[in-house]
């Protein structure tokens, strides 16, 4: 089962490289583009030590269903207001 | 490593030498301050072609004939003189783990340019000359010296293939056994026809043990099954 992630977006949102999110979770930074792009489905250690790391709950940064886009979520927030 | 080179007006000026733009800057190239931007450029270039794809896959097609060859020496010496053939072989083995070593610490290695980004937080062309200098230095002793991290995906990667290797061997060895049996059988050899199905015998049992060496390391370590808890019995 493939695992989507959002670790991308939170990186950018954080300004924080590849390298220093791996060095903080103790793995390679390859390892850290293989997880972006989707190419490696993490252990569970490495899931919560990088869920930890944003200070989100594992489900924001992992799940098994692709992610809405920020978008997407905007424009559904709106029409619920409207 | 510098050479006076005159132009078409006649002024000298220092130029790096045919030998250092080639070859001399990979052999000192370790020590900060002493390469240019070309060198540089190769450097890094030589760093990221083992991190692309089609790179290691002309490598490991490349691969089979350097083994053929490597086993044709190693037939030829063997039939001049028994001995030199196993130091041959020998000694080909030892080169093939050296490389495979050092290919397995390859993609652990990281790159130049995350190495910039982790020691010094900058990018690699925004560093110092020192700084590269230190960078790569570090990298070509962790390079030879295996200093790398294995992380988890590095851990897994190395299990998958490793699995996927012996799902190609295990075939492969049963194909290779029963063949043994027919040149042992059928070949033009009766007078060795007896030590040959000795070789033959032994060869089999060699197989089987490594076919099943997988299922008898499980039986060894598989803990032991936990049963129902009572407290949910139906």
């Amino acid at each position: 089962m493939s695992l989507h992630n959002r670790i991308a977006v939170l990186r950018a949102e954080k300004k924080l490289s590849r390298a220093r999110l791996a060095s903080s979770v103790g793995v390679n930074p390859q390892t850290i583009g293989f997880l972006e792009r989707g190419d490696y489905t993490p252990s569970l250690e490495l899931a919560f030590k990088i869920a930890e790391h944003f200070g989100l709950p594992v489900e924001a940064v992992f799940s098994p269903r692709p992610f809405r886009t920020l978008s997407e979520q905007v424009y559904k927030l709106h029409k619920r207001e409207a | 490593m510098v050479v006076n080179v005159s132009d078409a007006n006649n002024n000298v000026k220092k130029e790096r030498s045919w030998f250092w733009k080639k070859i001399g800057f990979w052999l000192v190239s370790a020590k900060s301050g002493t390469l240019g931007p070309e060198e540089w450029a190769k450097v890094r270039k030589m760093s990221r072609s083992g991190k692309n794809r089609r790179t290691r896959r002309l490598f490991a097609l490349l691969w089979v004939p350097v083994v053929a060859f490597e086993i044709a020496v190693s037939l030829r010496v063997v039939r001049v003189d028994p001995w030199a053939g196993l130091m041959s072989a020998a000694w080909l083995v030892v080169l093939m783990g050296l490389t495979v070593r050092a290919l397995r610490i390859g993609f652990a290695q990281v790159s130049l340019e995350d190495r910039a980004l982790m020691d010094y937080g900058a990018e690699f062309d925004a560093l110092k000359e020192k700084q590269r200098g230190e960078i790569f230095q570090r990298a070509v002793r962790d390079g030879l010296f295996g200093r790398v991290k294995v992380d988890e995906h590095e851990a897994e990667q190395r299990l998958r293939a490793q699995g996927d290797a012996y799902r190609l061997l295990a075939p492969a060895l049963i194909v290779f056994v029963a063949g043994y049996w027919a040149v042992c059988l059928l070949g033009p050899f009766q007078a060795a026809r007896g030590a040959l199905a000795v070789t033959a015998v032994v060869v089999t049992w060699l197989a089987a043990l490594v076919l099943a060496a997988p299922t008898m390391i499980r039986m060894w370590t598989q803990p032991d099954e936990p049963g129902e808890t009572a407290a949910v019995a139906e």
